[in-house]
């Protein structure tokens, strides 16, 4: 601070700097975003707005009401200019205005929104922690025992883990739990005869069918953390300060926890990513074990073709990645202190 | 080099190439041989290879069926068992592997073609159209590539397999774009490109002959792993079902297996489920088992000679 006042010239923090490049360059990219789902959804074959104005029309409303309806539907004026379509589009979008569902009629989509985004987070955030704290704790053991039997193991099952597909191996849980050995329902939230709320058979019902989906995100992910900690604790082995306290005599418990303290650092940056992405990778998982979270609701909303919760879908699954990606970068000046400061690390 | 020289007439173009090349495949031999699950890797691609091209024409006219035995176990006339309708699931994998090895191969060669060209632009012309690139592969790699191909398959239908590994190809070049900037980005400032530029040697020479060589192998094993993306992707898209039916393929063997008239209701549907499961499993197993010798072949410091 003081070499500010001794510059003269003022100097703005750089973590506010990188904020605010940052919310600058994701601003432009969900601009993208909603140009491209705007451009998709006018471009789709039969074009399913002109059609919605003229039943509209054969039903007997005058156009004038047709207009409306049509725009309320999906945020845009059927007629008009492609500039006219455009910027209503975007002054709805600036109000929040993501139109209404069609398949469920006169509810606004982002009512249903809402509701799939609460059991999207519910077993994305279970499975994701889950899968953290167990790939990061055998990671480090992974990266300090490489040679050992026990290390090759558990960089084995984390490369198979790793590179197998999503919905192989919520097939294969699915195919183990509900049809081999039939212990836990095959799809849903909950069961629908109990009564929403803080009683003991509603919770035991919904951590009953989370468990399933739950599993598989945390074996889906598991693999990547092992390997990313076991490489991130090999770079840290080599550091000087790990030989210096292997000098000092310092016990094995202490250099654990010097090396797992440094190695998780770039970690942290990943989950905050992994928790962005998984609301548009847990289209398979909710899929097969019929969760209703966003990603069901964009297949869904694809079957039935109904374009205006398809685009709103799409959009809440983009920016939410664009920003873990900002909160990432962030999270990372905050708990490095070699980058707030600005120095080249 | 020594063979060469004990040649008669030796020192000439031709035969120094020759000879490199020999040497080349001896060391290929000698990676495979090291570790026989290396030559189970080979084994299984090749396996894969040979049901993509010749798959459909073991079953000219119509798929073996049989509607007395719906969802049999598995027999000796039906290996993996039948299906709903009672064809034959191992029919179903071999004529469907065509559909998904060629999309695989179409995705990869339009990935790395494009992500080795703008890498390459990018990391050596650097400037202003570094900046315009980067851009774009972030954008790229921003935008969750599952939701996009759901809400583009409204748009578009991908017939066939080369639309399909088109798409897929222009929507995942940015990884590979970027991995090959960075490349070229250090390559450049060695030696051996600084002195091909003093040399006065042209850009096309240099990003051709100097730059492009030592990046190859990188790439190879990049283009196996590209294929198993769009394995991936294409499989997925069929299981989710947003796709229409219009060939066999396993991702439609999952999609029905699952959601098909309650296919997993009884463990006699297994086989079905289980069988376009255990073709990805094995496809993937043996590109991941030749990516490991690759590394070995063109990273001599991984030899344990």
């Amino acid at each position: 601070m003081t070499l500010i006042a001794v510059r003269g010239a003022p100097r703005v923090n750089p973590v506010v700097r990188r904020l605010a490049g940052h919310v600058v360059r994701g601003l432009v990219m969900i601009w993208v975003v909603t140009t491209i789902s705007f451009v998709i959804i006018r471009n789709i074959p039969g074009n399913p707005v002109l059609g919605q104005y003229e039943t509209l029309i054969e039903k007997g409303m005058s156009p004038d009401e047709a207009q409306r309806a049509t725009a309320a539907l999906y945020g845009f004026l059927p007629t008009g200019s492609l500039w006219e379509q455009y910027t209503g589009y975007m002054k709805a979008l600036l109000h929040l205005d993501l139109g209404q569902s069609l398949s469920t009629p006169g509810t606004e989509v982002v009512t249903l929104l809402g509701s799939a985004a609460k059991w999207t987070v519910l077993p994305v955030l279970g499975g994701t922690l889950l899968s953290f704290v167990l790939g990061v704790t055998l990671g480090v053991y992974a990266g300090i025992k490489r040679s050992g039997k026990l290390g090759d193991l558990l960089s084995i099952s984390g490369s198979l883990l790793h590179g197998v597909p999503q919905y192989v191996i919520g097939l294969l849980v699915l195919a183990i739990f509900t049809t081999l050995w039939p212990i836990l329902p095959a799809g849903g939230p909950v069961d629908v005869e109990f009564v929403p709320g803080f009683n003991a058979g509603y919770l035991a019902s919904l951590i009953q069918h989370a468990t399933l989906p739950v599993l598989t995100y945390a074996l889906a992910s598991y693999g990547g953390w092992v390997l990313a900690m076991k490489s991130s604790v090999a770079t840290v082995l080599g550091d000087d300060f790990i030989l210096a306290a292997e000098l000092r005599g310092l016990s094995r418990g202490v250099l654990f926890r010097y090396i797992a303290r440094n190695a998780i650092l770039p970690l942290f940056t990943i989950l905050a990513l992994s928790l962005g992405m998984l609301f548009g990778g847990a289209i398979f998982i909710e899929r097969i074990f019929n969760y209703p979270g966003l990603g069901l609701l964009l297949v869904n909303s694809i079957g039935a073709r109904d374009y205006a919760l398809m685009g709103g879908t799409f959009l809440v699954t983009t920016v939410a990645i664009i920003i873990a990606n900002i909160a990432a970068d962030l999270l990372y000046a905050v708990i490095d202190p070699r980058v707030r400061t600005g120095g080249t690390a | 080099m020594t063979v060469t020289a004990i040649l008669p007439g030796g020192g000439g173009q031709g035969s120094r190439r020759a000879s490199l090349r020999r040497n080349f495949w001896r060391g290929v031999g000698r990676v495979l041989r090291r570790k026989p699950s290396r030559i189970l890797g080979v084994a299984i691609v090749a396996l894969f290879a040979a049901m993509a091209l010749v798959g459909p024409m073991l079953y000219p006219a119509h798929l073996p069926r049989d509607d007395n035995a719906l969802y049999a176990a598995p027999s000796l006339a039906h290996p993996f068992g039948t299906d709903f309708e009672g064809t034959d699931v191992l029919a179903l994998v071999v004529t469907g592997a065509r559909y998904v090895i060629l999309t695989g191969l179409v995705t990869a060669v339009i990935t790395v073609a494009l992500g080795t060209v703008l890498g390459l632009l990018a990391g050596f012309h650097r400037g202003r159209w570094d900046t315009v690139l980067m851009r774009i592969t972030d954008l790229q790699l921003t935008i969750p590539g599952l939701p996009l191909l759901l809400v583009l398959s409204t748009v578009w239908k991908f017939q066939g397999p080369l639309e399909m590994g088109l798409v897929l190809g222009l929507l995942g070049w940015g990884g590979i774009a970027r991995a090959v900037r960075s490349q070229t980005l250090s390559l450049r400032e060695r030696g051996f490109i600084e002195a091909a530029r003093g040399l006065g040697l042209s850009t096309t020479h240099i990003i051709g002959r100097e730059l492009l060589p030592s990046m190859a192998p990188y790439i190879a094993m990049n283009m196996l792993i590209a294929v198993t993306g769009a394995i991936y992707a294409q499989v997925g898209l069929f299981f989710l079902g947003v796709l229409p039916f219009d060939s066999n393929n396993w991702g439609v063997m999952l999609n029905l297996a699952v959601f098909g008239g309650g296919a997993l209701t009884s463990a006699a549907a297994l086989p079905y489920l289980l069988a376009p499961l255990l073709a990805i499993l094995l496809l993937t197993l043996g590109i991941v088992l030749i990516v490991d010798a690759m590394d070995e072949i063109f990273n001599p410091r991984l030899r344990e000679e």
